[in-house]
């Protein structure tokens, strides 16, 4: 336990002095300075504000997750930087496991960073604060940690480029796959095809269950079941994906 | 005492790339010798637990070497160490120090004299990214010693030093044998293994040719001579 915080606090510290990593947080912070702007287009309208500044936050953190998920495991065994910590005494799943949770901290600061923006721009807009918007970050943040996991899972038996694409492909899918499901039975599909649907539907994961931006906007409150679920939902995914990596990562031959 | 029982490693593609290797080495110096592409490395990571044997055992102390408990024992230098290009010398000793569960602020004077020790105390906050590659082989020596290692394992530990650098190094190694530490040795330059170790290993083609003392492995002859003669020796026999 004590080695997975040893290698998470470490790769926070690495990570945040990456200067992309500054540059994706300057572009965000610029964007969300911005809806100040949108919001004067039209007529201050505070909906507009919080749509746009949360849209971006979700935008910028995906960027973020997807740069890190896909490089950073994957660099530290592909240059054999994970040498020096894989002969002391750290089992491989220590260093995934710490791996993981580090990335998921940078997240948090990148998460808070903006987040403390998006909540300044909103109150300076007399919007108060943002209770539900700060619940929207959160699951925002959650739909991250899932997305990085499934980044390390596949760079655990490919390349970073191949994670790249095939996480990216996953974040697509991942938003689609409810609507899928019911567009397949109202169209009336069956058989062979609508099971196609059902697996697509269960393999990958639901993200639209993270997406309560619209609730957030309206200022409509998300029922606590549906966070609960959507934690637990988290907590499972993340689980079968990390130990589907450690099962790979320890077979390998680095 | 490290010992290598029947030990094979093999790969699908390549085949074995160590076979039946059995050895034990108690000696405070032990040189592995052998040509690019022997299995010298092979054997190396087998005995830190970074490979896991196709047959075989390796043990430290009678721990395997896949165990956790067998690298409490051990300090890994590998070869052409690539490191946390963002980090200083002083963070990445204080990284590896934390992973044996050691901290505390007075963990910071031992990797000072270390750093010392190695020659690189004057950049030891500097980050890893500016440095040489003769530095990058020092800190790699350093970050090695910071667990107070009874077996200290080094792939190729002079490789990239200038003259003086390689000087510097090998007294390292000899204080560390005044020390009583053991030490392990992957080198293909004669001159070194002749010069600081007290035995010797030679491996070819992933086969053991010999294993004992450095003398009478010479008889007489150059180490250069007599390394030829052996290896040529094992290439007559393979080809009938």
């Amino acid at each position: 336990m004590k080695n997975i915080f040893v290698i998470a606090k470490n790769t926070l510290k690495l990570e945040i002095r990456d200067k992309i990593l500054y540059g994706i947080l300057a572009f965000a912070l610029g964007y969300i300075a911005l809806t100040i702007f949108f919001g004067q287009l039209t007529l201050g309208e505070l909906q507009m504000i919080k749509s746009f500044g949360l849209a971006g936050i979700y935008f910028f953190t995906a960027i973020i997750a997807l740069f890190l998920g896909t490089t950073s495991f994957y660099k530290d065994v592909d240059r054999k930087t994970v040498y020096f910590l894989v002969s002391k005494p750290v089992s491989r799943s220590q260093f995934l496991i710490g791996k993981y949770f580090g990335l998921c901290l940078v997240l948090l600061v990148a998460s808070i960073i903006l987040g403390a923006a998006y909540f300044g721009i909103v109150m300076y807009e007399g919007g108060g604060f943002d209770v539900i918007g700060l619940l929207a970050i959160f699951m925002q943040f959650l739909e991250m940690c899932l997305f990085i996991a499934f980044a390390i899972c596949v760079a655990s038996f490919s390349t970073s480029l191949i994670s790249i694409v095939f996480t990216s492909a996953v974040f697509f899918i991942g938003h689609v796959v409810s609507a899928l499901l019911i567009d397949a039975k109202a169209i009336g599909i069956s058989g062979l095809q609508y099971r196609l649907v059902q697996a697509i539907y269960y393999v990958f994961p639901n993200l639209e269950k993270f997406n309560v931006r619209d609730l957030a906007i309206h200022a409509v409150a998300m029922p606590f079941t549906s966070f609960l679920l959507a934690l637990a939902y988290t907590a499972a995914y993340v689980a079968l994906l990390l130990m589907t990596a450690i099962w790979v990562f320890d077979r390998k031959e680095i | 005492m490290i010992e290598y029982s029947h030990v094979t490693k093999a790969y699908k593609k390549k085949g074995p790339v160590v076979e039946d290797f059995s050895l034990a080495v108690s000696v405070p110096v032990f040189g592995f010798l052998g040509q690019n592409g022997a299995g010298k490395t092979t054997v190396m990571k087998m005995t830190v637990g970074l490979l896991a044997p196709t047959s075989g055992t390796v043990t430290i102390d009678g721990i395997p070497s896949h165990e956790l408990a067998a690298r409490r024992k051990i300090g890994f230098m590998p070869e052409t160490p690539y490191f946390y290009e963002r980090m200083t010398a002083m963070e990445f000793m204080r990284l590896c120090d934390e992973l044996f569960g050691n901290a505390g602020s007075g963990r910071g004077e031992i990797y000072e004299k270390l750093l010392k020790k190695v020659g690189i105390h004057g950049a030891r906050n500097f980050e890893i990214r500016t440095f040489s590659k003769g530095m990058r082989q020092r800190l790699g020596f350093a970050q090695a010693l910071v667990n107070d290692p009874e077996y200290l394992l080094l792939d190729e530990p002079l490789d990239g030093l200038d003259p003086i650098g390689r000087r510097e190094m090998k007294m390292v190694i000899r204080d560390l044998k005044k020390e009583g530490r053991k030490i392990f040795l992957n080198t293909h330059i004669l001159y070194d293994v002749e010069e600081i170790c007290d035995e010797l290993g030679v491996i070819h083609q992933g086969k053991l040719l010999y294993a004992g003392s450095v003398k009478e492995f010479c008889a007489g002859k150059s180490l250069e001579e007599r390394f030829m003669d052996t290896v040529e020796a094992y290439e007559a026999v393979a080809v009938k």
